[in-house]
């Protein structure tokens, strides 16, 4: 009996094996390096990482699950492509056919339901935990404008899915969403009018919230992700305690000469991840960096599953445009908002995110001295880090007000007291 | 055509490599009117692309609503019609209508037996008798639609035409 390695070898050393996979299973550290540069799958490694970016505790793991969780709502979502037709007609029969008609279509609904709030909420833990160790310090500023980009993608994706369903909880929370949106000055009610496809959230407006949720942002995505990650690798990889200060720049006069060939090695320019790296810090990608991934994976996998075999994604009545719900909640994720927009419908809605939006965005640029790099809460940056926590605490507290502490009316009720609505 | 012209009694020196220079008026006036023309081309299939998405017909319910006769809604009340969430609210001979779609975030206002007649139920907000914000995060006051009568003897309701509260239908019995 060949153990499972003996065939893979076999194979890999054949005439088909050696065409497809360039380099055989590799047997010692070079070679597994050498297959981290050669194969399309494993080149978005560096070869070696630094022993500080393996730190669970550091990285907490939240930009690769984030990534996992979009992997999973890209395969889940197509699934459920088949079974929808994004109309008002339609959308609603098909989540009953879903449910009770396909054959593990409520699992992958729930999926999708469960991944989706999963990645609102490991997205806005990433940008916390970058935040929290200054990985948005030089080099790597522009890297966080694109996972701010992410952030505000993630939470427009999970929008446009919201209405999907076309039940009543779709329909007044997008209802309610939409005309958060008409408050931005000048351009709020025509942004509100075109995302609509009219006046009223119909037929126009599921299938815009459709494409937009299916090919439009997904690509985006995709596409941002894509650079989100080419960046970490330019910018030096993770960041880290330690890292030198002085980034390696190309001389003016450059280094060619025309006296020799030249390789692209001395035109690349900027941090690299070998830069101050000693080769006592760092190891191979393959296998400690590849084995932790795909643990994580697992484990990710396991989590979603869980919370889709025992918690079903909801279903309300069929959307009734003249009868909203008591209360009409948005999306849990702007609850905080909506509560913000109980006292004050421009300020709740429309002032104070965008100004949090734009501190975001100069925050790297604000903020730039390269001190307290890859230690989480470093006590010289104790000023930030109180401003920033004093941020998420008060979105944490207005979500959570705005979920569990709202009922009928908009009216203050306790969680646990029983005319209390549950929170969707 | 090449009669006129004999071959070059000299063989031609190394040709020197000239840097590009675009200095010439002509290059100017070329490359500028490319840049734009190009620019123009791609600005103008992006916009068309936006324009499509601008709804020209909407195939919404009718913003002109036909409502019930006169004498269908009793004196002195606000009766509330869900398809299209307004009040036709009656006093004595004259008929006015409100809409019922709070402008704050657009959930429908309840009659309330309380001090204010209506409330939205979303974020609180009250509305006095004549649609007035009396409390509440509403930026406007309930908006007071044109009344009519067709022909046929029932009352119009105009949503895209807004009045001040005091604008009423008066009906000689």
């Amino acid at each position: 009996m060949k153990s499972l390695k003996q065939i893979w070898l076999t194979f890999a050393g054949t005439r088909v094996g050696q065409s497809i996979f360039r380099v055989g299973l590799p047997e010692s550290n070079l070679g597994r390096m050498q297959a981290m540069v050669s194969s399309f799958l494993l080149h978005l490694h560096p070869a070696k990482v630094h022993r500080h970016s393996l730190q669970f505790s550091y990285t907490l793991g939240l930009g690769l699950i984030s990534l996992y969780l979009f992997l999973i709502l890209c395969i889940t979502g197509v699934a459920l492509m088949f079974f929808y037709v994004p109309s008002p007609e339609h959308a609603y029969d098909n989540m009953k056919d879903l449910e009770f008609v396909v054959s593990a279509g409520m699992i992958a609904r729930n999926m999708h339901r469960w991944s989706a709030h999963l990645m609102v909420l490991c997205v806005f833990l990433h940008m916390c935990r970058v935040f929290y160790t200054g990985g948005y310090k030089p080099p790597r500023e522009f890297n966080w404008i694109v996972g701010v980009g992410l952030f505000v993608m993630t939470l427009v994706l999970s929008f446009t899915g919201y209405l999907l369903p076309w039940d009543q909880l779709a329909f007044w929370a997008i209802t309610v969403g939409t005309n958060i949106a008409g408050y931005a000055p000048v351009v709020g009610k025509k942004i509100q009018f075109l995302l609509l496809g009219g006046n009223i959230v119909g037929e126009s407006s599921l299938l815009r919230f459709y494409v937009l949720h299916v090919i439009v942002l997904p690509a985006a995505v995709v596409f941002m992700i894509a650079i989100h990650f080419w960046r970490v690798r330019k910018d030096g990889g993770l960041s880290r305690p330690g890292e030198p200060d002085v980034l390696v720049q190309q001389s003016e006069t450059g280094p060619l000469s025309t006296s020799k060939t030249y390789g692209l090695m001395e035109l690349a320019r900027g941090t690299s991840p070998a830069v101050g790296l000693k080769p006592e810090d760092e190891v191979p990608v393959w296998p400690h960096l590849l084995f932790r991934e795909i643990l994580l994976f697992l484990a990710t996998m396991a989590v979603v599953m869980f919370l889709s075999v025992f918690w079903n994604a909801p279903l309300e009545e069929f959307a009734n445009p003249t009868h909203p719900p008591n209360p009409a909640k948005a999306p849990w994720y702007f609850l905080g908002l909506q509560e913000l927009v109980a006292y004050s419908a421009f300020w709740g809605g429309v002032a104070v995110p965008a100004l949090l939006l734009v501190a975001l965005v100069a925050l790297p640029y604000l903020d730039h001295q390269r001190v307290g790099i890859g230690v989480w809460f470093a006590r010289e940056r104790r000023v930030a880090v109180t401003i920033f926590t004093i941020c998420v605490v008060a979105a944490v507290v207005l979500t959570a007000i705005g979920t569990y502490f709202r009922g009928p009316n908009w009216d203050w009720v306790w969680p646990w007291a029983a005319s209390a609505v549950t929170p969707h | 055509m090449n009669k006129g012209h004999s071959p070059p009694a000299t063989p031609a020196a190394t040709p020197v490599p000239q840097p590009y220079h675009r200095d010439s008026r002509r290059d100017f006036i070329w490359l500028t009117l490319g840049w734009l023309a190009s620019l123009f081309a791609l600005a103008a299939s992006g916009f068309a692309t936006l324009r499509s998405l601008v709804p020209n017909v909407l195939y919404e319910p009718s913003r002109r609503f036909k409502a019930g006769r006169p004498g269908d809604y009793p004196d002195d009340t606000a009766t509330f019609i869900e398809e299209v969430r307004l009040f036709i609210v009656r006093k004595g001979n004259s008929y006015r209508a409100m809409s019922g779609i709070c402008p704050h975030l657009g959930c429908t206002v309840n009659p309330t037996v309380g001090k204010y007649p209506f409330l939205c139920p979303c974020h609180g907000s009250h509305f006095d008798p004549n649609g007035a914000v009396v409390s509440g995060p509403s930026p406007r006051g309930l908006a007071w639609h044109l009344v009519s009568l067709s022909k046929d003897g029932r009352l119009v309701v105009d949503m895209d035409q807004t009045v001040t509260h005091d604008k009423t239908l008066v009906i000689k019995a």
